[in-house]
């Protein structure tokens, strides 16, 4: 999963980074709006955090823009609580709402919320055949048995799980599993592939040649 | 109350006014209703005892007097006299051929009392069979010199008592001492002066109001004018006049007719003059209305902005009445308001934003560190970042203390002279190591000037100004300082040679958190309030702080004191 951080407060931005990185996703950073527009705009992510008061193009403008082309779930973060900001925020095409100063860990479970309901899967647990996975506790079972995943193969297997019975592309992979920072290597995937279907079974990640990976819907 | 209200109390006032307007007319209209009446009847009265008098009196001719037309006043009158003079002739065979063959005197007038009386009786008496069958409202009495009643026409009321301020009963003879053409012209007089004799109002009450003739004097007496006499009897209205020998006519009538007329006069007037007062009041209520209807509409809106609304305004379509005037009055205030409230919204606002901002940082710091086991320079670097975030907190808490003490006026501003380019002196070498980082060179122009103010807070002023003019200057720039005198005020001026400030934020340069660029100025950790606390701290000292600017050359701040006196 990856999210854009767009937050003109250095040391706020630093440490929001961190977290988020911390707790598995791929995370940019922007200092102004206009910066934090162009990735949006250009990247895919799960997910914006959006600071309103922006140097430059404020959090409004970037949230008016980038509705015109995309739809990513944002999460607007603003030191502005009145009503009418948050009732403003929402009908500009804000998914959700936070008030400084917040705690991290409620930023992270509304981050998680969010891009649960973005892929349309309500369930914090994907059930999957024989395995569970926890999406809350980053955890997989087989069986009933918890199952030790590195965290870059718990994002891969969280990633294919939220899209199952659709085909991801090795692109769409990358664009989500990876930030900007990130010294992706393509045959990386295959290895983080291959791992994971050692821990969980072979026919628990069907490749489509050509087409990229999938978890059958049918499973 | 309702009746407090300024509808009801106009409304008191209003009808107050009307019925002492209309009291006064109808009241008025009525005296000079019934003075008319007064005067036609005294006159009419005059006249009929005139011509009775004349009829009674008058030497039997076969013409007419040639003064009658002159005495004629009223048509019918004039006829009765005349039906009154034709049986003259006969009157004056009665009387009798005279003794001797002289030219004989007028026989009428060569009488005793007696004999006057008895030619009294029998004129009346033609008098009333003349009258009868006719309606009359005139009646008549005579009385002979003893006060005897001799007669009265038929339509006289019962008990008509002879006139009070009787003179005396005459001696017979006393009118015998004058020659008989004395006596003749004397009674002549008498009857020709009545009927012009010009009758003046009575009083209100009608009271009596005797026009006695004058006391006879010895001969002078009957060439008086004699003024017939007036009583009013109940609802009669009685002429009289004493005759020769004592005798005495009296002609009256009754007023009933009159005094209904004006009865009816007086309902008439109560009547039309309350339609009048409820027309006026409720002409009064409807103009208190329609005046009343702006201020209504005043209050109106005035209750909605206390209730919270500050937007709201009072129309004011007509704006040259008094009314007009004071709604403009009312919106500029509120709009004023408004405005205030609207400058402390934005300011808490924002002093929020700016408080919420560091206070995330020290959360999520800490929160993300203290998560996991750390290395210890990652629990540095939080901490640094923590420490950044209150030393901002720190500087962001002391300015807005600073401008509330300022605001307040608690702030003590020392009044002292000091030396305005001491302080200037003092505050470049302060900031000298700054301009030396950016590499900008400070230049002074500082001419001795001594004003009055605090010097330290001043100071300070300068100092802001000159790290602004470093901070917003080009790398390699230069800020000029310069102090001076000029039109009875200090003078001192901060001149960088930076981008400039765009035309449209010159005017709230000074406004508190105002930012022309915001990521330079929240990236160096400013506040935002430096140039208020400035605006603020020259505010105290009656000082004057201005600012030009020319966007890619530079900008200026001005700063005017009041010199030391």
């Amino acid at each position: 999963m990856r999210v854009l951080i767009v937050e003109d407060e250095p040391d706020l931005l630093d440490s929001l980074l961190k977290a988020v990185r911390e707790d598995g996703y791929a995370a940019d950073g922007a200092a102004d709006g206009d910066d934090g527009l162009f990735k949006a705009e250009n990247y895919e992510y799960d997910a914006v955090v959006l600071d309103i008061m922006l140097p430059g193009m404020d959090g409004w403008e970037v949230l008016r823009r980038l509705r015109k082309t995309k739809r990513t779930p944002v999460l607007m973060l603003t030191a502005l609580d009145a009503v009418r900001d948050r009732v403003r925020g929402l009908d500009t095409g804000a998914d959700d709402y936070l008030v400084k100063p917040f705690d991290t860990s409620e930023l992270l479970a509304r981050l998680r919320a969010l891009i649960r309901r973005a892929a349309s899967q309500p369930q914090p647990r994907l059930e999957i055949g024989d395995v569970v996975v926890d999406t809350v506790a980053r955890t997989v079972k087989l069986q009933g048995r918890e199952v030790t995943l590195t965290a870059r193969e718990y994002t891969l297997l969280e990633f294919l799980a939220v899209h199952r019975g659709k085909v991801v592309t090795r692109t769409m992979l990358y664009e989500h599993l990876f930030d900007e920072n990130d010294d992706s290597m393509s045959n990386l995937l295959d290895v983080h592939v291959s791992n994971i279907r050692k821990k969980l079974g072979h026919a628990f990640i069907t490749t489509r040649r050509g087409h990229g990976y999938c978890i059958e819907a049918a499973l | 109350m309702i009746f407090n209200s300024i509808r009801w109390r106009l409304q008191a006032w209003h009808g107050l006014i009307l019925f002492v307007v209309l009291s006064g007319f109808g009241l008025t209209a009525f005296q000079v209703a019934r003075d008319n009446q007064w005067r036609r009847i005294n006159q009419e009265l005059e006249q009929r005892l005139g011509f009775l008098a004349f009829s009674l009196m008058s030497p039997p001719r076969a013409h007419p007097p040639r003064w009658r037309t002159s005495a004629a006043g009223v048509g019918d009158s004039q006829i009765d006299h005349r039906a009154d003079a034709r049986p003259a002739p006969e009157e004056m065979g009665e009387a009798g051929p005279p003794p001797d063959g002289r030219r004989r005197p007028h026989p009428g007038f060569r009488m005793n009392p007696e004999a006057f009386c008895e030619r009294l009786n029998r004129s009346l008496e033609r008098r009333i069979a003349a009258e009868a069958g006719q309606t009359n409202t005139f009646y008549f009495v005579a009385w002979g010199g003893d006060g005897k009643e001799l007669k009265r026409s038929p339509g006289a009321p019962g008990n008509v008592p002879r006139p009070e301020n009787v003179r005396p009963v005459q001696a017979p003879g006393a009118f015998g001492r004058l020659s008989n053409h004395q006596e003749v012209m004397a009674v002549r007089q008498v009857v020709a002066t009545q009927p012009s004799g010009s009758p003046s109002p009575l009083p209100p009450n009608g009271a009596e109001r005797a026009r006695a003739p004058p006391a006879r004097g010895r001969g002078l007496g009957p060439m008086t004018p004699l003024a017939p006499g007036m009583r009013t009897r109940g609802d009669y209205r009685e002429a009289y006049k004493f005759l020769p020998f004592g005798a005495c006519l009296l002609v009256g009538r009754s007023m009933a007719p009159e005094m209904a007329a004006m009865r009816r006069l007086a309902y008439w007037l109560v009547g039309a003059g309350a339609g009048v007062l409820m027309i006026g009041l409720a002409g009064g209520w409807w103009v208190a209305s329609r005046a009343i209807r702006p201020i209504d509409a005043i209050s109106q809106t005035a209750v909605k902005i206390a209730a919270g609304d500050l937007a709201q305004r009072i129309n004011t379509a007509d704006t040259e009445s008094e009314l007009g005037r004071l709604a403009s009055v009312l919106n500029s205030t509120f709009a004023r308001l408004e405005a205030a409230f609207a400058h402390q919204s934005r300011f808490t606002t924002d002093a929020s934003h700016e408080l919420r901002t560091p206070v995330s940082v020290i959360l999520c710091q800490t929160q993300t560190v203290l998560s996991r086991e750390r290395s210890g320079a990652e629990y540095r670097e939080a901490l640094q970042a923590c420490q950044r975030a209150a030393q901002r907190m720190r500087h962001l808490t002391q300015s807005l203390l600073e401008l509330a003490r300022l605001d307040a006026g608690q702030a003590a501003i020392q009044r002292e002279g000091f030396d305005l380019a001491r302080a200037a002196r003092e505050s470049m070498e302060l900031v000298r190591p700054l301009a030396a980082e950016r590499g900008v060179e400070l230049r002074g122009e500082l001419t001795s000037v001594q004003c009055r103010g605090d010097a330290e807070r001043l100071g300070q002023v300068v100092t802001n100004l000159l790290t602004n003019a470093i901070h917003f200057n080009r790398d390699h720039g230069e800020v000029r300082v310069s102090t001076g005198r000029e039109n009875g005020s200090a003078i001192l001026s901060v001149a960088d040679t930076g981008q400039g400030i765009p035309p449209e934020d010159l005017p709230h340069i000074f406004e508190r958190f105002y930012r022309v660029d915001k990521s330079r100025s929240r990236i160096q950790g400013r506040t935002g309030l430096g140039l208020a606390i400035c605006k603020a701290i020259i505010d105290a000292h009656s000082g004057v702080i201005e600012v030009s600017s020319q966007p890619g050359i530079g900008s200026s701040f001005t700063v005017k004191l009041p010199l030391k006196q």
